[in-house]
């Protein structure tokens, strides 16, 4: 025993245990959230439940099962249930019936002795919608441009919706999309000559015929949309919900018809990654708590880009100054403390103070000297992604001039002496030499800046993060980078679905799933970075001495 | 007495009187030099004539001064924040602790090579230019011309003329110590400095590097300080042995080996202590 201890075996069992532990957890937690978060995209069975309660009184339920639960027999005895001696607890399940527009929750919690069959019918249509959640049921009827038609018309009859419904969107959303931008435009261009008291006939006749014309477009684009809304209205789908209950069903609002029960495992898989794909790539619906979350993918990816660009050269400047220039002394000394308490300050103070100094400082002058047309509806006096972007810099800038002092000190003397003694200064020196060696440093403390601001979400929420952005902070209209809109995150749509959602059990398997995008987003991001680093490692790799 | 046998004397080796040189053969007049670092006074009242186109040796035990006066010419010492030089070591007259001088214009003027190989990441190419670049030549053809030149005398041309513009770091050590020289030389310094150059390289690369000091002088004024006397004697023209900060003896190397004045230095190069 006593060999065994010197020879130091308990510490390395000790170490390896503490290495395992951590890997554990590590696993554990991407396995939780990645098991959750994508069995969201898995088409489930529908199941079809014959109940009957206590009073004998019968109904059908249809719906996925969403979880299965023990309940003790105790918190059952408000009911008039009878139940076998020694049943101590009974089986509940968690079911999502949908059909919102029939009933007014979408789960159901059933218990087994209630239920007396389970079958899952193969002609169970899961029906997709823009409104109202899914709907589970039976297919009844097709109606194709006004005429009853057969059921196998169904993939050609999606396929035209589909069409339609996109030609419609992109009228919606770029064209008159970028007629309003510019009758904006106008108004403001009207305004500020206005309150610069340039307003002449000539100026306001010209703006009125821009405005005319611009509205004679609009009229033309309504009319084309409101013909298409037609046709499309033309479309329809008969169901019959579990209760029996026949409803007709515009196909406008509908997304997608799935037979779940008929699936293979190929199509599974197929419809599985269709699903995947619409949740990165779409907008969300219904408060968030369906469709994708490509805004907040979009929102969260901008805004670490633009706190990084931000953030480097602050950063590196800043070490420089410290590690170069600054006198050895206490006041330096002092100054590097400072700098790396900084880190510890909580994320919600910066939020705070970029609220404080950002928005309504710096953004409300801002307002005052270039956007007073606009005034009293701020432009930058409000919360935005520039906003968000540079206080999360500030958070973030210890991280990376400490990183990049490190790197500094690292480098040997005898690299500034052979640049010095060629006859290069202090700055050809640092430029030319030093920097390139302390470039993979630098983008260490990138990468660690990148995976602070990625997961904070406290600090947005007071600087420009919101439930639903109505544009993207990016689009066709000039100048295209429109830094003072606010934005989506996917941190902040976590938040928002798990919690401030009218249904939160249906966007449980939601919070995971945007759970998992958020950790592969913030991994994506942090091997970009290390891949540069690792090249820039590479190329500038010091001698072994 | 050491049995170290002198260089052979050649036709190119004037007979020069160290006491008594005329103003064309001084490179380097150091006058009353002192140096401290801090309150610690490293150099004592040191003054000697460094002769043109010759090769002036320092030799000495460890930490005897001898590295700190090869710092002093070319001001490297103002990196130590502690140290205070008094004194003037002139350059052409001029006195390069003056207030007017310009000290990387002077670094341009009296090169440096030290003790380990030091190229910067970057490729051979690169590194030889890197004194030309600073000086704000980007003409393709200038500097072609002068990685060849340069490469050529540093002896190491035909070794890499093929990968010029693969990394320096991929050079064996004593290749790394002569692609030093030829940065150095590259901008066509005066003075090259030469401190301890070969103390980390292998006994072959030490012998090439000590037959490229021998032509250098034909272009250069070379100063070596080297631990190593068999190399002081082996490469030198003129030698000069330092104790504890101050000149002891300096005296042509033929001389100095062979009929040492002091008794310091002859113990020193019988080995009696150091």
């Amino acid at each position: 025993m006593q060999t065994w201890f010197k020879s130091g075996s308990p510490w390395i069992w000790l170490s390896a245990s503490g290495v395992s532990i951590s890997l554990i957890s590590v696993l554990g937690l991407l396995w939780l959230i990645a098991s959750r978060g994508l069995t969201y995209f898995w088409p489930a069975d529908i199941v079809q439940f014959e109940l009957t309660n206590e009073f004998g009184v019968s109904s059908t339920v249809i719906g996925e099962i969403y979880d299965r639960e023990e309940i003790p027999v105790e918190q059952l005895a408000h009911t008039q249930m009878v139940f076998a001696p020694g049943v101590s607890s009974i089986e509940r399940l968690l079911v999502k019936t949908g059909n919102r527009e029939l009933v007014s929750l979408d789960f159901r919690w059933l218990i087994s002795p209630h239920i007396k069959s389970m079958t899952t019918p193969k002609d169970i249509a899961v029906i997709e919608r823009t409104t109202n959640g899914n709907f589970y049921g039976y297919i009844d009827k097709l109606i194709l441009d006004g005429g009853a038609v057969e059921l196998s018309h169904l993939d050609e009859l999606l396929e035209r919706v589909e069409a339609l419904q996109h030609e419609i969107d992109s009228v919606q959303k770029s064209d008159i999309g970028a007629i309003n931008y510019q009758l904006e435009k106008l108004r403001l261009k009207q305004r500020k000559h206005v309150l610069d008291n340039t307003l002449t006939n000539a100026v306001e006749r010209e703006i009125q015929i821009q405005i005319s014309q611009l509205n004679e477009q609009y009229q033309v684009l309504e009319q084309g949309l409101m013909k298409l809304r037609e046709k499309i209205a033309r479309d329809q789908l008969v169901v019959v919900a579990m209760d029996g209950q026949k409803l007709t069903l515009g196909f406008e609002d509908v997304l997608k018809v799935t037979f779940n029960n008929k699936l293979t495992l190929v199509d599974k898989i197929s419809v599985f990654l269709r699903q995947l794909k619409a949740f990165v790539s779409d907008d969300p619906r219904e408060a968030n708590t369906e469709g994708g979350v490509f805004p907040a993918i979009f929102g969260t990816v901008l805004m670490v880009l633009l706190m990084t660009v931000i953030v480097s050269p602050f950063g590196v400047v800043a070490a420089i100054y410290l590690h170069e220039y600054a006198g050895k002394n206490a006041l330096t000394k002092l100054l590097r403390i400072a700098v790396i308490n900084l880190a510890g300050v909580p994320s919600i103070v910066y939020g705070v103070f970029g609220l404080g100094f950002f928005v309504y400082m710096v953004g409300g002058s801002l307002d005052k000297l270039f956007y007073a047309e606009t005034l009293p509806s701020p432009t930058f006096g409000t919360p935005g992604v520039l906003w968000s972007a540079i206080t999360l810099a500030i958070l973030t800038l210890p991280v990376v001039i400490v990183s990049t002092e490190e790197g500094l000190s690292r480098i040997p003397a005898s690299m500034r002496h052979g640049s010095l003694a060629l006859g290069a200064t202090k700055i050809e020196t640092l430029w030319r030499i030093i920097l390139p060696i302390a470039s993979p440093a630098i983008m260490t403390g990138i990468i660690l800046a990148i995976a602070r601001a990625a997961g904070e979400v406290a600090p947005l929420m007071l600087v420009g993060v919101v439930k639903m952005a109505p544009n993207l902070p990016l689009d066709g209209n000039f100048p295209f980078l429109h830094l003072d809109r606010k934005f989506m995150h996917l941190g902040f749509h976590i938040y928002d679905v798990g919690f401030q959602s009218p249904n939160v059990e249906a966007a449980r398997p939601l919070v995971y799933a945007t759970a998992m995008l958020l950790v592969s987003i913030i991994v994506a991001l942090n091997m970009t970075a290390v891949t540069i680093r690792n090249r820039l490692r590479e190329k500038y790799r010091m001698l072994e001495h | 007495m050491i049995s170290v046998t002198p260089r052979a004397i050649s036709e190119q080796d004037i007979k020069i009187d160290l006491n008594n040189l005329s103003p064309e053969q001084v490179a380097l007049d150091i006058d009353r030099l002192n140096l401290y670092y801090g309150d610690k006074q490293a150099l004592h009242n040191i003054t000697m004539s460094i002769p043109k186109g010759q090769v002036t040796a320092f030799i000495g035990p460890s930490g005897c001064g001898k590295s700190t006066l090869l710092r002093c010419i070319n001001r490297m010492n103002d990196l130590v924040d502690i140290c205070k030089v008094e004194g003037e070591i002139n350059l052409h007259g001029e006195n390069i602790y003056g207030r007017q001088v310009d000290v990387a214009a002077l670094r341009r003027k009296v090169g440096m090579v030290f003790q380990r190989p030091n190229p910067f990441p970057k490729t051979i190419y690169e590194n030889v230019v890197y004194g030309l670049r600073i000086t704000g030549i980007k003409d393709r053809r200038v500097l072609d011309e002068a990685v060849e030149t340069s490469l050529r005398s540093a002896a190491l041309w035909n070794e890499v003329k093929d990968r010029l513009h693969e990394s320096a770091l991929g050079l064996s050590g004593g290749q790394q110590q002569r692609l030093v020289i030829a940065r150095a030389i590259a901008i066509e310094p005066e003075v090259l400095l030469l401190d301890e150059p070969t103390s980390a390289l292998d006994p072959i690369s030490t012998l090439t590097i000590e037959e490229l000091i021998n032509d250098l002088k034909k272009q250069f004024t070379v100063v070596i300080v080297t631990h190593n006397m068999q190399q002081a004697a082996r490469v030198s023209d003129q030698t000069a042995f330092m104790y504890m900060g101050e000149l002891i003896e300096y005296s042509d190397t033929n001389t100095l080996f062979t009929a040492p004045l002091k008794k310091k230095t002859e113990d020193y190069i019988t080995g009696r202590y150091g």
